[in-house]
C-alpha cells in the first residue's frame, strides 16, 4: 500500500509538472492558432537560466525565481510572438511549423554554446531534504512545492479566464478573432499576452522539472511531448481535459515504472505519450473542411521533361568528372550529401507539393536501413524491404491522421519518432551498436568501388528527382498541389482529401526508407544516432531552407547539411553556431517562404525574360512576380 | 434533383439556417436571394457537404445524401463555386480546370480525355486565351469564372453558384446570363447565388429568398418582386436593389 501511495505521489507530481506545460500550449496555441513546438525549449532555457542564477551565480533562489519566471519567460513569450509569431497569422501549417522549429533549434544550439554538455549541473531540489510524513508515506516539500503550485495555477487560470476582463477578451479570441475585434478587443495584444502567459508555464514546468531529472538540453527540450500528448486529450483547447491528461500520463508512467516488469518498462514508458497521443488522436472527430483557403504559395515553373532530363543527365557526367577528384573522404561527404539529398526529395513530395508535415523523415530512412540489413545482402529483396517497410509504416501513420488538419500528422511524427528513437533503433540496430548494411549489387559493376558508388547515387538522385518532377507534372501532382491551395474545393469536385493524403505520406515514405537502404550502404552500417528525431527536424528546417517546391534545393540544402559535420570535425565551435544558423533561418522563412530553390527558379526566369523580346519580357516578368 | 429538408444549422448561439426547405427540379434554374448574412453559403455548405445540419435532409437525385462527406455527393454530379474564391492558386488556369477533368476520371467512367474537356469548358466561359495564365494574376471577375470553369469540367448534373458574377462588368455579366441559360437548356440544374437583381430576374425560373436564416418568400421572380415581407428585409439593408 505504502509503494502504491509512494508511486502515486510521484505520478502526481510529474503529472502536475506535465500539466503546467500543457496549459501555457493550450494557451498560445487557442489565442494566436501558431503551434508552438519551442515550447519546451522555451521551459528548458528557463530551467538553465535558473542554474546559471542560483547555482552558477549563487542567487539567491527566491530572486532566481523572480527573475526567471515574472522576468524573462514572460519578456521572451511577448517577444517571440511580435517578431516571430504576428507575420504568421493565417500562414499554412508548414510555415508555422517550421518557424517555430527554427526556434527550437535555435534554443538549442544557444543553449549548448551558453551551457555546453562537458559541465555536468546538478539543481538541488526546493526546501533540500526536508520531508514530512503523512500515514506512513514521505513526501518530500519538494514534492508538495509542485503539487501545490500546479493546484494555485489551475484555479488562477481558472478564475483569470472567467472573472478578468483580459481573461474574458483571451477566451474571446479563441471563439473569434474578428468578432472580438469588432468589440473593442485587441487581438494581437491578446495574443501577446497569451505568449507571455505561456512561456511563463513553461518556464514554471523548465523550472520544477529539472531537480527531478539531469539538466540535460535536449533531454528536457523533448519531455514537453508528454506535454503535447496532455493537450491532445483536450483537444488542444479544453484546459479541464488537458489537466486531466496530464496526470494520468504521469500516473500511468510511474505506476508501470512500479508495477511492470523490467523489460516492460524499457518498451512502454518510453512510448506511453506516443500510445496517449495516437489514442486521443483516434478520438478526435472529422473536422470539417473549411473553405476560406490560405494565401496561396506561388510554386516555381516545374521545368519540362526534356529539360529535366537533360539536367539530369549532366549532373549525372558532372558527378562522374567530379568523382575522379575527390579523396575518398571527400568521397564520403559528397555520397552523403547525394544520399541526403535523395531523401530531401521525398519532402519535397510530401511538404513541397502535398503540404503535410512529417517530422519523423529520418524514422522511415531508419527503418528502409534496417530492413536492407536484415534481409540484406544487398538483394532485390532487401531493397523491396527498404521500401516496403517504411511505407507501410507511413501508410499506418496516415490513417490514424488524415482525416485531421495537417498539425496532427506534425504531432503524431514528432511523437512517433521520438518513441521510435528510444524504443526501436536502439535495440535493433543492436545495444549501441552498428547494424550492417550491404551495399545494392548491380550485375557486372562493382560498387564496392566508393568511386562507382559515389556514381550510383548521382545516378539514383538523378532518376528521382527527373520522377519527382514528372509526377508535378502529371495528373496525382497538380492533384497534390490543388489538395495544398484548397482541400474543400478539392472535396467538391471528387477528390477524396484524406485518400490522396495517405497516398503521398505512403510513397513519401517509401522514397525515404530507399534512401536509407543507399544510406546504410555508403557507410556500410547504421547506428541509432542516424536517425534522431532532432536530425529529422534539421533535415526538414533544411529541406525548407533550399526550397521545399524545387528539387535543385533539396540538392543544395543536402550538400549543406552533408558538410555540417565535416566543418563540426574541423572546427569544433562551430557545430553548434551551424545549428543556430539553421534556426535562425528558418525563423526567416515567416517572410520568405520559398527559400533559396525558389531564389534561384525566379533568377532563372528573370534571366530567361532578359532574352526574348521586350513585350514577353514584360509578361514573364509579371508572371514572375 | 435536389431537395433540401427542414436544415436547422446553429453556430453557438446563432441560429444561421432554421427550418430551410427548398427543391431544384432537374433542368431549372433556381436562384436564391437575400441580404448578406442571411445563410445563403451556409446552405451551400450544407447541400455539399461542408457543413453539418444541426436537423434536416439533404436528398439527391432521390439517395438521402446527409451523412456523406463533400467528395462522395460530388460524385454523384454535384459541383460548386465559393463566394470566397477558392481557386488553386499554384496552378495555371488551364490546370485549375484540367486537375477538375482528371479527378472526374478517377472516379467517373465518362471522362476519356480530360485535357479535350479543359480545352472545351475553357472554350465555353471564355477563358481560352488566358489559359496558360497563373492565376494569381487575375481579377475577381475572371477568377470566377476559372471556378465556373473547373465547376463545369467535373460535369455535374446540379452546379451550385455563389456569387459567380460579382466582380463582372456589364458586358461580362450578360455573357455569363446566356451561359447560364446555355447550361440548363443542356440539362444542367443550377442553384444560383447573386446579388445582381437583373441577372437573377433574367435567368431564373424561380427564386427562394432567405433572411435570417430563413425562407421568407418563394415564387417566380415577378411573385418574389411584389412580395412585401422581402421587401422589408431587404429596405434596411440594400433597399434599391430591389427596385431595380
Amino acid at each position: 500500500m505504502t509503494t502504491f501511495l509512494a508511486l502515486t505521489l510521484v505520478g502526481l507530481v510529474v503529472g502536475c509538472i506535465y500539466a503546467l506545460t500543457a496549459c501555457g500550449l493550450v494557451v498560445t496555441y487557442t489565442t494566436s492558432g501558431v503551434f508552438n513546438f519551442a515550447h519546451g525549449a522555451i521551459g528548458m532555457v528557463a530551467a538553465f537560466t535558473y542554474w546559471q542564477l542560483s547555482v552558477g551565480w549563487g542567487l539567491p533562489v527566491w530572486l532566481s525565481l523572480l527573475l526567471v519566471l515574472l522576468v524573462m519567460a514572460p519578456l521572451m513569450g511577448a517577444l517571440v510572438e511580435r517578431v516571430l509569431v504576428r507575420p504568421l497569422y493565417g500562414a499554412p501549417i508548414g510555415v508555422t511549423l517550421v518557424v517555430t522549429l527554427g526556434l527550437l533549434i535555435s534554443l538549442i544550439g544557444l543553449a549548448n554554446l551558453a551551457w555546453p554538455p562537458t559541465t555536468t549541473r546538478v539543481l538541488p531540489k526546493f526546501f533540500a531534504g526536508r520531508t514530512v510524513t503523512l500515514a506512513s508515506l514521505v513526501v518530500s516539500y519538494n514534492e508538495i512545492l509542485v503539487i501545490v503550485t500546479a493546484a494555485l495555477v489551475a484555479v488562477t487560470l481558472r478564475s483569470f479566464f472567467t472573472r478578468t476582463r483580459t481573461g474574458i477578451a483571451m477566451r474571446a479570441v479563441v471563439d473569434d478573432q474578428e468578432l472580438a475585434a469588432l468589440a473593442g478587443t485587441n487581438p494581437q495584444r491578446v495574443a501577446q499576452l497569451s505568449w507571455a502567459l505561456g512561456a511563463t508555464l513553461a518556464a514554471l514546468a523548465g523550472v520544477l522539472l529539472a531537480p527531478l531529472v539531469t539538466l540535460d538540453i535536449l533531454g528536457l527540450t523533448l519531455l514537453v511531448i508528454n506535454g503535447y500528448a496532455a493537450a491532445m486529450v483536450g483537444r488542444l483547447r479544453h484546459l479541464p481535459a488537458t489537466v486531466s491528461g496530464a496526470l494520468a500520463l504521469g500516473l500511468l508512467d510511474s505506476w508501470l515504472i512500479g508495477y511492470a516488469p523490467g523489460g516492460v518498462v524499457n518498451v512502454l514508458k518510453p512510448a506511453l505519450p506516443m500510445f496517449l497521443l495516437f489514442g486521443a488522436v483516434l478520438f478526435l472527430k472529422q473536422e470539417r473542411l473549411r473553405a476560406g483557403s490560405l494565401a496561396g504559395v506561388r510554386m516555381p515553373r516545374t521545368p519540362s521533361f526534356r529539360r529535366s532530363v537533360g539536367s539530369a543527365a549532366a549532373f549525372v557526367v558532372a558527378a562522374w568528372v567530379v568523382s575522379g577528384q575527390l579523396s575518398a573522404a571527400n568521397l564520403a561527404t559528397g555520397g552523403q550529401g547525394l544520399v541526403l539529398a535523395f531523401i530531401m526529395l521525398s519532402l519535397v513530395l510530401l511538404s513541397g507539393y502535398g503540404g503535410q508535415v512529417s517530422l519523423c523523415q529520418l524514422t522511415f530512412v531508419g527503418l528502409g536501413a534496417f530492413a536492407m540489413g536484415k534481409i540484406g545482402g544487398g538483394s532485390p529483396l532487401g531493397l523491396l524491404g527498404a521500401i516496403a517497410l517504411p511505407a507501410a509504416t507511413g501508410a499506418l501513420i496516415a490513417l490514424t491522421v488524415v482525416r485531421l488538419r495537417g498539425l496532427y500528422l506534425a504531432l503524431a511524427t514528432l511523437a512517433f519518432a521520438q518513441a521510435m528513437d528510444v524504443i526501436f533503433f536502439s535495440r535493433a540496430l543492436g545495444y549501441g551498436g552498428n547494424l550492417e548494411v550491404a551495399r545494392p549489387s548491380l550485375p557486372g559493376i562493382d560498387l564496392g568501388n566508393d568511386r562507382t558508388y559515389f556514381v550510383l547515387l548521382a545516378v539514383v538522385f538523378a532518376v528521382g528527382a527527373v520522377g519527382v518532377l514528372a509526377l508535378r507534372r502529371r495528373a496525382f501532382g497538380r492533384r497534390l498541389v490543388a489538395l495544398n491551395d484548397s482541400p474543400a474545393a478539392c472535396a467538391t469536385m471528387g477528390v477524396s482529401v484524406a485518400t490522396t493524403k495517405l497516398i503521398v505520406l505512403t510513397a513519401s515514405a517509401g522514397l525515404a526508407g530507399l534512401g536509407g537502404a543507399l544510406f546504410g550502404g555508403l557507410h556500410g552500417s547504421v547506428s541509432p544516432n542516424d536517425f534522431v528525431l532532432l536530425n529529422s527536424l534539421l533535415l526538414l528546417l533544411l529541406a525548407t531552407l533550399g526550397g521545399l517546391y524545387t528539387v535543385s534545393g533539396a540538392f543544395l540544402a543536402a550538400m549543406f547539411y552533408a558538410l555540417f559535420p565535416v566543418l563540426q570535425n574541423r572546427y569544433p565551435g562551430l557545430g553548434q553556431v551551424s545549428y543556430l544558423l539553421t534556426g535562425l533561418g528558418a525563423l526567416s522563412l515567416g517572410r520568405n517562404r520559398y527559400g533559396m530553390g525558389g531564389q534561384l527558379a525566379d533568377l532563372g526566369e528573370r534571366l530567361r525574360a532578359w532574352r526574348l523580346p521586350a513585350g514577353q519580357q514584360a509578361e514573364v516578368l509579371h508572371a514572375a512576380g | 434533383m435536389l431537395q433540401v429538408e427542414s436544415v436547422d444549422v446553429r453556430f453557438g448561439g446563432v441560429q444561421a439556417l432554421a427550418d430551410v426547405s427548398l427543391c431544384v427540379d432537374s433542368g431549372s434554374l433556381v436562384g436564391l436571394i437575400g441580404p448578406n448574412g442571411a445563410g445563403k453559403t451556409t446552405l451551400f455548405n450544407v447541400i455539399t457537404g461542408l457543413e453539418m445540419p444541426a436537423r434536416g435532409r439533404v436528398v439527391l437525385d432521390g439517395r438521402d445524401v446527409t451523412r456523406l462527406p463533400p467528395h462522395r455527393r460530388a460524385r454523384l454530379g454535384l459541383g460548386r463555386t465559393f463566394q470566397r474564391i477558392e481557386v488553386f492558386s499554384s496552378l495555371s488556369v488551364r490546370d485549375n480546370v484540367l486537375a477538375a477533368a482528371e479527378a472526374r476520371r478517377s472516379w467517373g467512367h465518362d471522362e476519356p480525355d480530360p485535357a479535350r474537356t479543359a480545352t472545351d469548358v475553357l472554350e465555353r466561359v471564355g477563358l481560352a486565351d488566358l489559359a496558360g495564365e497563373r492565376v494569381d494574376g487575375l481579377s475577381t471577375g475572371l477568377l470566377r469564372l476559372v471556378e465556373v470553369a473547373r465547376a463545369l469540367a467535373s460535369r455535374p448534373s446540379l452546379l451550385l453558384l455563389d456569387e459567380p458574377g460579382s466582380g463582372l462588368d456589364g458586358t461580362e455579366s450578360e455573357a455569363l446570363g446566356t451561359l447560364l441559360l446555355d447550361l440548363v437548356s443542356d440539362g444542367v440544374a443550377i442553384l444560383l447565388v447573386e446579388h445582381d437583381v437583373e441577372l437573377v430576374m433574367r435567368v431564373c425560373q424561380q427564386l427562394h429568398v432567405l433572411d435570417f436564416g430563413r425562407v421568407i418568400a418563394s415564387g417566380t421572380p415577378s411573385q418574389v418582386r411584389q412580395n412585401a415581407a422581402v421587401q422589408a428585409a431587404y429596405l434596411g439593408a440594400d433597399a434599391g436593389v430591389v427596385h431595380a
